[in-house]
C-alpha cells in the first residue's frame, strides 16, 4: 500500500501506532483533511485567501492571453507553489525523509505542471480532445521513455500520495447523503462485474494457460477488484510468488494505461453522457490514478460518478476480497503453510484508510451544509467547495505527470505472453460488461447523478 | 522478469508463539488449557506448560538463529506471547526451507507475507 524507498535500508519492524504516521494512506487523509479545515477556517473568519491561491487557467487561442494571465497572477502560482510545497514536505519528511531532494524534484513537477495546464487550455487541444489529463500523462510519458529519469525527480514522483490526496479533498464535493444513495448501487454493479472478470481471468489463467492458482489469483484481483492495491493485497494472503505479484503489477499498469486513452475516446465517440462514462470507467480501469485520468478527460460529473463507482463501489471492499481469498488458498488448494489462518482483523488491516479521510471529508462539508448559519448554497460552493475542488485538479495533475514520468513501457511489456493472454481475456469481459451496467442498464441512473 | 524490474517489495512475517502451535501433535496439548480460567488447577498441568516451555522456547531461539545465520537484515520484536521476525530483503519461501530441512515442521511458526509496491508503481 505504502510509499517503498527503502532501496538500501534494513528492515524495520512493522505495524502499531506508527502506521499513523508512517503511512502514506494516513498522511493523505491527515493533509486532506487539514486542507478542507483550512479553508473553511479562513472562510468563516472573513480570509479570501485560499480563494486566491487557487489558480485556473482559462482556455485561450492566442498565446499572448495566457502569458498575460499567468504575469497577473505570478504572485498567485509561487504562493500556490510554497502552499503545496509545505504541505507535501510535512508528509515526506514522515514517509521517506528525503526532503531536500523532494524539494527540488517537487519544482520541477510543479513547473511542468503548470506548463501542462497553460498547454492543455490552448482551445486547439480542446479542439482535439486533448484534455489537460491526457497531455500530462503523454508529457510525462515520452520524457520517463525517451530519458532517465535522474533520482531527485523521482523522489517527488509520488503517484499514491497525490491521487489519495485528491480523492479525499473530492469527498469535499460529493454529499454524504449521495455517497450513501450512490454507493450501495455502485456496489452492485462493481461487485457483479468485478465477479465476472476475476472467474474469467482465473478460469483462462488456471485452465486454459495452466498458470499457478495463486497467480492466477493475484492477476484476476488485479484485473477485476481494484488494480495494483487488489494484487499485492490478494498476493499476501495467497502468499504468491513475489515474481507473480510483480508481473500482476506490471499487467496492471500496462493495462490502466492503455485504457487511460481508449475509454476517453470510446466514450466520445459513442456520445455516452459524462455520468454513465464515468460510472463505465469506473467499473473497467484497473487503477485509482488512470481512471481518473481518464474521468478528468471527460468533465466534472464524470469524476464524481468515477469516484463512486471505484472507490465507494470497489476499493473499500479489498479486505474482505483479501479474507475469503485468504480463506480458499488455506482450505480449497493445497495445505502448503495451512497453518496460516485466515483472520478477520486483515480485513480492517487491508482497509484502504485515506477512504476514511473521503467519508469524513464529505461528512464536514455535509454538515456545513446543513448549518443555518450558511447564507446561501452558492456562498458555499464559491467560498469552500470551489477552492477545494481546484486545489484537487493541481493534485490530479501531479498524478497524472507521475504516472507517465514512472511508467516505463517497455519494461512493463516484459512479463510473459500467458499472465498477459489470461488478463487480457479478463480486459475483453470487463469493458463490454461495464459498457453494458453502466451505460445500457444503469445510464439513466448515473445521469442524475451530479 | 528480472529481479531489478520487479514492481514490488515483499515482507515476510514469521510468528513464533510460545504457547500455541497451529497443529497439535499426538499426545501434545495446548498447555495453557488446563491452567487458565480452570477453578483447580494441578500441579501436574503447571509441570506440563514447564516442560512444554523449556522444550518450545529452546525450539523458537534455534529457529531465530538458523534464519539470522541465513540472512542478517532482520527486524526482532519480542511480543507478549510472541517473537516477529521481519525481513524485505529475504524471499519467504528461502526462510520456510530452511526451517523445515532442520526439521521445524509448519506447526511451530506461523508465515505471513505482505507486498507493497516498489518506489514509482501507481
Amino acid at each position: 500500500m505504502g510509499y517503498i524507498s527503502s532501496e538500501n535500508k534494513s528492515t524495520t519492524p512493522s505495524g502499531g501506532w506508527s502506521d499513523l504516521w508512517k503511512q502514506e494512506d494516513y498522511w493523505a487523509m491527515w493533509l486532506g483533511l487539514t486542507i478542507v479545515l483550512l479553508v473553511i477556517l479562513f472562510w468563516s473568519n472573513g480570509y479570501n485567501f485560499m480563494n486566491w491561491i487557487v489558480v485556473k487557467i482559462p482556455t485561450y487561442s492566442d498565446f499572448n492571453t495566457a502569458m498575460s494571465y499567468l504575469s497577473s497572477h505570478k504572485t498567485t502560482l509561487i504562493t500556490l507553489y510554497f502552499f503545496f510545497l509545505i504541505v507535501f514536505s510535512i508528509a515526506i519528511k514522515a514517509l521517506t525523509g528525503e526532503v531536500k531532494r523532494f524539494l527540488v524534484g517537487f519544482t520541477f513537477l510543479f513547473l511542468l505542471s503548470v506548463l501542462v495546464s497553460v498547454w492543455g487550455s490552448w482551445s486547439v487541444m480542446k479542439s482535439y480532445y486533448v484534455e489537460t489529463p491526457l497531455l500530462a500523462l503523454v508529457v510525462g510519458l515520452l520524457i520517463s521513455n525517451l530519458l532517465k529519469i535522474p533520482y531527485w525527480l523521482s523522489t517527488a514522483l509520488q503517484t499514491q500520495f497525490y491521487i489519495k490526496l485528491g480523492i479525499v479533498l473530492m469527498g469535499a464535493s460529493l454529499p454524504f447523503t449521495l455517497i450513501v444513495r450512490a454507493g450501495s448501487t455502485a456496489f452492485a454493479q462493481a461487485t457483479i462485474i468485478a465477479l465476472a472478470t476475476f472467474l474469467t481471468i482465473y478460469w483462462t489463467g488456471t485452465r486454459v494457460f495452466a498458470l499457478d492458482k495463486r497467480f492466477a489469483a493475484t492477476l484476476a484481483a488485479g484485473g477485476s477488484i481494484c488494480g495494483v492495491s487488489a494484487s499485492i493485497a490478494i498476493g499476501g494472503a495467497v502468499k504468491a510468488e513475489k515474481q507473480h505479484v510483480s508481473i500482476a503489477i506490471s499487467l496492471v499498469i500496462l493495462w490502466s494505461i492503455i485504457m487511460i486513452f481508449i475509454l476517453p475516446l470510446a466514450i466520445k465517440a459513442l456520445h455516452i453522457p459524462p455520468g454513465p462514462a464515468g460510472a463505465w470507467i469506473g467499473t473497467s480501469e484497473f487503477a485509482d490514478a488512470p481512471g481518473m485520468a481518464a474521468a478528468a478527460a471527460i468533465n466534472e460529473q464524470a469524476i464524481k460518478t468515477f469516484t463512486l463507482m471505484k472507490v465507494v463501489g470497489r476499493d473499500m471492499f479489498i479486505g474482505i476480497w483479501c479474507f475469503i481469498m485468504a480463506f480458499i488458498a488455506v482450505t480449497r488448494w493445497d495445505k502448503r503453510y495451512a497453518g496460516t489462518k485466515p483472520d478477520a482483523l486483515d480485513i480492517w488491516l487491508r482497509f484502504p484508510k485515506f477512504v476514511i479521510g473521503f467519508f469524513l471529508a464529505s461528512i464536514i462539508i455535509t454538515f456545513l451544509a446543513a448549518s443555518p448559519n450558511i447564507v446561501t448554497s452558492k456562498a458555499l460552493d464559491n467560498n469552500i467547495i470551489n477552492p477545494i475542488i481546484e486545489l484537487r485538479n493541481w493534485a490530479f495533475i501531479f498524478t497524472f505527470l507521475s504516472i507517465g514520468l514512472t511508467s516505463r513501457l517497455k519494461e512493463l511489456a516484459s512479463v510473459g505472453w500467458k499472465p498477459f493472454a489470461a488478463f487480457t481475456a479478463g480486459v475483453l469481459i470487463n469493458i463490454p460488461l461495464g459498457y453494458l451496467l453502466s451505460v445500457v442498464i444503469m445510464g439513466n441512473y448515473w445521469i442524475t447523478v451530479k | 522478469m528480472r529481479q531489478d524490474k520487479e514492481t514490488c517489495v515483499q515482507r515476510t512475517r514469521l510468528f513464533f508463539y510460545f504457547f500455541e502451535k497451529s497443529n497439535w501433535a499426538t499426545g501434545e496439548k495446548a498447555p495453557l488449557d488446563d491452567i487458565v480460567k480452570v477453578k483447580k488447577v494441578s500441579s501436574q498441568a503447571v509441570r506440563y506448560l514447564n516442560n512444554f516451555l523449556t522444550t518450545r522456547l529452546e525450539r523458537i531461539a534455534t529457529m531465530m538463529e538458523l534464519l539470522t545465520e541465513a540472512h542478517d537484515d532482520w527486524a526482532i520484536s519480542g511480543k507478549k506471547d510472541y517473537i516477529l521476525m521481519e525481513t524485505e530483503t529475504y524471499d519467504f519461501n528461502n526462510s520456510i526451507k530452511i526451517l523445515n530441512k532442520q526439521g521445524f515442521d509448519d506447526s511451530e511458526f506461523i508465515v505471513k507475507v505482505e507486498y507493497a509496491r516498489k518506489w514509482g508503481v501507481l
